[in-house]
């Protein structure tokens, strides 16, 4: 989940565009770290030595790895080990960047570097994603929503970010969260979750996100906006919402239930208190998550 | 796998979740008949007049959930063979489904080999 809430943080501080973003993102799966970007990470080289042993395998016919070894900079066991080292990939998400020209190795530093401080990720390996960091990261879009920071909130986020990248694909970038008095329908799906309060959740979007994010969801190549493709946004809202409530009972014994799912055209939604838009931007749209409580 | 002559219900309220249940059961049991419902009452009426071999039917559903269309089919029909596929799981639900006679529950999104194993398991065709 480091890889999307990076994708926020770039797009929040105005270093890349959606499009900048979209495009390196879309590459993920396929692309291999490369020894420099791991060295960087991993604080065994500068950017400078990077890109300086970048120049010189440009003019000589060596590997990465023999040209920083004869310059000094990493021995042959540390290239070993970086070599069999598991990368995040919201590193792979940097090295794409770089590689399209979007900023340097040494901005990347820079920016890892500030990433890491404001989203206070100290674990430097990061092979296992922490679950505290997950926790303060979230924790932090619901005070941009001015919503009570609590256990159960913040797990229905996590749960929906998770519930994205199992269902309909890794590479968005969650947007940040409005708080509004009432949200205007475009197309969506509602569903009322209870428990000692009513939360109405809500995701929006337009008829053509709709097609797209139920192609992805139903593995379907949906072609037209019809009663499939609705039918695959309840299934996922209802999905996601059955996820939760299973959490929630489980972990904090509770008692609480959900509303069978409901298509909405148009009008408006809201709740006793307000709304807050979490939108999530995907490739092929944005998509917009309401919780009205 | 064939199994001429065996008839499998269908029941959930999602278009999409009956349309995809529907493709795996007909790609995998030939020569079987498909019956679909959209809600728990359809489910008891169409037990009660097609007489299925087996039963996949979600809970959550409109007019009659599917605990209660369980419920109802298994006093009609002590030996119906009823296969709970839903989205929710809670414990709660699930044992209770399991003591009203639910053969099995199957978590969605659904596997297509879990539907396989299932028909193999419960109507005996390999």
């Amino acid at each position: 989940m480091y890889t999307q809430f990076l994708g926020n943080y770039l797009l929040q501080k105005g270093l890349v565009s959606q499009e900048q973003l979209f495009n390196a993102m879309s590459r993920l799966s396929q692309t291999h770290i490369k020894l420099g970007t791991i060295a960087i990470h991993e604080g065994l080289m500068t950017a400078r030595e990077v890109d300086e042993c970048l120049y010189v395998q440009t003019r000589e016919d060596k590997r990465f790895g023999e040209i920083a070894i004869n310059r000094g900079y990493l021995t042959d066991e540390q290239v070993n080990e970086l070599l069999s080292k598991q990368t995040p990939d919201y590193i792979l998400l940097g090295q794409n960047l770089v590689e399209d020209g979007v900023f340097s190795y040494e901005q990347l530093e820079r920016i890892l570097f500030d990433y890491k401080n404001d989203t206070e990720i100290y674990d430097l390996s990061l092979d296992v994603e922490n679950q505290d960091t997950i926790n303060a990261i979230i924790s932090k879009f619901f005070q941009l929503a001015e919503m009570p920071v609590d256990e159960i909130n913040v797990m229905y986020l996590e749960l929906m970010f998770n519930s994205l990248i199992r269902f309909v694909g890794e590479d968005f970038s969650p947007l940040t969260p409005m708080v509004l008095e009432e949200y205007p329908v475009t197309f969506g799906v509602s569903q009322c979750i209870s428990s000692e309060k009513e939360y109405i959740t809500h995701i929006d979007c337009d008829r053509e996100t709709a097609i797209a994010f139920a192609s992805r969801y139903a593995k379907e190549d949906f072609l037209e906006f019809d009663e499939y493709v609705m039918a695959a946004l309840e299934d996922f809202l209802n999905l996601h919402n059955g996820l939760f409530i299973v959490n929630v009972s489980n972990t904090y014994s509770k008692n609480i239930s959900l509303a069978p799912p409901e298509i909405k055209m148009d009008g408006v939604i809201y709740g006793e208190n307000k709304c807050v838009d979490f939108p999530v931007a995907y490739p092929f749209g944005t998509i917009h998550l309401i919780i009205c409580y | 796998m064939d199994i001429t002559g065996k008839k499998i219900l269908v029941c959930d309220d999602s278009v999409l979740a009956r349309k995809q249940l529907m493709d795996a059961v007909k790609e995998i049991a030939t020569g079987a008949t498909f019956i679909e419902g959209k809600n728990g009452a359809e489910a008891v009426e169409l037990y009660k007049n097609d007489k299925p071999d087996l039963v996949f039917m979600d809970i959550v559903m409109p007019e009659k959930d599917g605990t209660t269309a369980l419920s109802e089919i298994r006093d009609y029909d002590d030996n119906a063979t009823i296969i709970i596929v839903s989205s929710v799981g809670t414990q709660d639900l699930l044992k209770k489904a399991i003591q009203l006679g639910a053969k099995d529950f199957i978590q969605k999104p659904f596997e297509k080999n879990q539907i396989k194993e299932i028909i193999e398991l419960r109507l005996g065709g390999k």
